[in-house]
Order: structure tokens, then sequence, then C-alpha cells
């Protein structure tokens, strides 16, 4: 309970309108900071909603599939750079940025990673990793502005930055291939 | 119903919310950049433009409906101190008037580059800046709009999104704009296809000389 009162703090800081201004106003805090520490919020506020609708979870998310999905989807829906746009011009796309990225894709990443089979995780893995790849390769190839509201120099920026965490992805998938994990799952369970 | 059910269940109906949500906000798989959704609202919409004082490389000063009687206006929007996009808008422009024969420009059509930065584009400078595309002044004018409200308002019209960077330049979105004799936007054009809006273009005119 205390991690969902963490959670809850962490998304009204980041609902603070200056912090919400200063997180947006720079193309890569916007995606890469902000939008990641809104499901971070929703992670550590998903214990709440587990512990109080145990059944609920159980019931329509039993094998993490459709969670993942959800996650999946709201997160490639914050990528395309119209949302990122409308978010900053219209304040019911604002409002559902923040819902949906802390409410919908939080939560739902939350109950569903550790019940996903080696199979579907490592399908993650490889689509999140590859993801990283062609968007950080996008950025930079393309030589027009794609978001009206940010400078072409932040897209490069973000370009790299997308790259970065790919190279983190592919260092992390070594480690995990290579290493035995079974102790600590057991830990885990 | 069994927890096997609910849980494909759960997935058939996250597949149609995100379905729905990406078919919505994107005008039914259309527009993915704030700038194709402009483009798109921009040809549903059709919106006239608001009347502007123009003045030109000549230091001649007219409206702009002076300007466009009984004629289709091809306008781009540019200023000269631009280093990056603006050379190859103008250089698409003047691919695009080249494809287009020149009976056309006697009664039916004229091409406007319209500077939004009136501070340092006076007559002398948009000149200078036209001989570099061949544009003669007369049937391709380049003119600034000197009334900063109405610059304002006809940016605001057409959707156009300047923002002043820290180098005392512009950043700012492209596009080809065709207005109709009647003064209304008829087509907004991706300014990187030169063939494909010289063809537009041509249809407009051919059935202007046809009526």
């Amino acid at each position: 309970m205390k991690q969902a009162i963490y959670g809850l703090i962490l998304f009204t800081f980041l609902a603070l309108p200056p912090v919400a201004n200063l997180l947006e106003s720079i193309m890569i805090m916007h995606m890469h900071m902000q939008m990641p520490l809104l499901v971070f919020a929703g992670f550590l506020i998903a214990r709440f909603f587990q512990l109080k609708f145990p059944q609920f979870f159980e019931r329509w998310n039993a094998n993490g599939v459709p969670g993942m999905l959800l996650f999946l989807i709201i997160w490639l829906y914050w990528m395309v750079p119209r949302a990122m746009d409308e978010a900053l011009t219209s304040p019911f796309m604002e409002l559902f940025k923040f819902f949906s990225l802390t409410f919908l894709a939080g939560i739902a990443l939350r109950d569903s990673w550790k019940k996903l089979g080696n199979i579907e995780f490592s399908i993650m893995y490889i689509f999140f990793t590859l993801k990283f790849i062609i968007m950080g390769y996008l950025y930079l190839a393309i030589e027009d502005q794609i978001c009206n509201n940010y400078l072409i120099i932040e897209q490069k920026t973000l370009g790299w930055g997308s790259l970065a965490m790919a190279v983190c992805f592919v260092i992390f998938g070594f480690y995990w291939h290579f290493t035995d994990q079974s102790e600590y799952q057991k830990v885990d369970l | 119903m069994n927890k096997k059910d609910n849980t494909k269940l759960a997935i058939l109906l996250v597949i149609i919310f995100g379905i729905g949500l990406f078919y919505i906000s994107t005008d039914g798989f259309r527009a993915y950049t704030a700038e194709s959704a402009r483009m798109y609202d921009l040809q549903q919409e059709k919106p006239t433009l608001p009347n502007v004082t123009l003045k030109d490389s000549h230091a001649r000063t007219y409206s702009f409906d002076e300007l466009a009687k009984d004629k289709y206006v091809f306008i781009t929007f540019m200023y000269t101190n631009c280093g990056t996009v603006c050379p190859q808008l103008e250089l698409n422009m003047r691919d695009v008037y080249k494809q287009i024969p020149s009976h056309y420009f006697e009664n039916d059509l004229v091409f406007l580059s319209i500077s939004f930065d009136p501070l340092r584009d006076n007559p002398e400078v948009l000149a200078k800046y036209r001989t570099y595309f061949d544009s003669d002044g007369e049937t391709w004018r380049m003119a600034r709009v000197n009334d900063s409200e109405e610059l304002t308002n006809l940016l605001e019209t057409l959707g156009v999104i300047v923002i002043p960077d820290d180098y005392g330049n512009f950043q700012h979105n492209s596009a080809f704009y065709l207005i109709s004799p009647k003064g209304q936007l008829v087509e907004v054009m991706d300014f990187t296809k030169v063939d494909t809006a010289a063809s537009i273009l041509l249809d407009h005119l051919d059935k202007k000389v046809r009526d």
C-alpha cells in the first residue's frame, strides 16, 4: 500500500503545471522522461488496485497477455508524432496522456510482466529493442520537422536518445541470455 | 465463463480498443503527424483567405484581392534569411512554375511567395532574392505583408506555424497552397512532390479555362 501512495505522490508531482511544462518543453524529456515516469507512477499505484480487486486481474489478465497488449498499444500511441503535438495544444489530450499512461499502461504493465511466459517475454524484448532502433534511426534520418512544436535539432537528440536506449536493451539482452536466472526467479516466487 | 475465455475476450477488447484509438486519432489512419492532420483539415474546410495588403519586390502596394482577381494564386511562405527549407521550397516552386505553359499566366494564374519576416525582407532584399529563382516579379511575385496583425491572421488561417529560434531564424512548416479565383483555399500540397503539385495545378487551370 505504501507503494501506491508513493506512486500517487509521483503522479501528482508530474501533474504540477510547472513540472509538466518543463518536461514538455524539451522533446526528449517529454518522451523519454515524462512518459516513462507516468508509467512508473501507474506501476506503483497498481499495487492498490491489485490488492483491492484481485479477482478482476485474475479473471481478465490471467496470463498477462491482454495487459501487455494494452501497455504496448498505449505506449505506441504516444510515439505517434501527432499525439505528442496534440498533448501540447489540447488540454483534453494532455489529460488523456496522464490518464492513459498511468492508469492504463502503468497498471497493465505491473500486472502483466511477471505473468508472461518466457516466449512472450522474449517477443516483448525483441519488439522493444527493434522499436528503439527503428525510432532512433527514423528520427535521425528524417530531415523534415515531424512535430510542429519541436525543432529539428530536438528531433535528432531524441533519435540519439532512442539509440542509446536500444544499446542498453542489447546489453541487457546479453546479460539475460548468458546468466542463470533460475535462482533469482525462485526468490521472486 | 471460465478464466481462459475471459482472457481471450480481454485480448479481443484490447485490440478493438487499440484499433479504435488509432483510427480516431489519425483521422482514419490518414494523418500521423500534426502537419498532415493540418493539411487534411484544411482540405476539408477550404477556408476563405483574409484580405491582406502586400508590398512586393517592386515596392508596389496592393491588396491580395486586387492581385488575385479572377485568378488562381499559388502561394508559398518563406523568409529570405532562411538557410534550410526555404531555398528548397522556392526551388521546387520554380520547378512547378516551369511546368506551367506561359499562356496561363496571362489571366488565370499568379505565383506568390509571401515573406513572414517583414523586418528584414524589404523590397530591395526581395528584388535580389527573386533573381535566385528566376522569378520575374510579375507572374511570380515576392512580397511581404506589412501589417503584423494581417500577417498573423493569414498565417493562422492557413495553419502556418512559425517558431523563432535562438539565432534570429525561424522554423516553420512548408507547403504549396492554391487559392481559387473565389479566394478559397482549394489545395494544400506537399512541396517535395513537384510533379504532383504541377499536375494538380494544371487540372484546376484546365477546368477554369473550359468554364
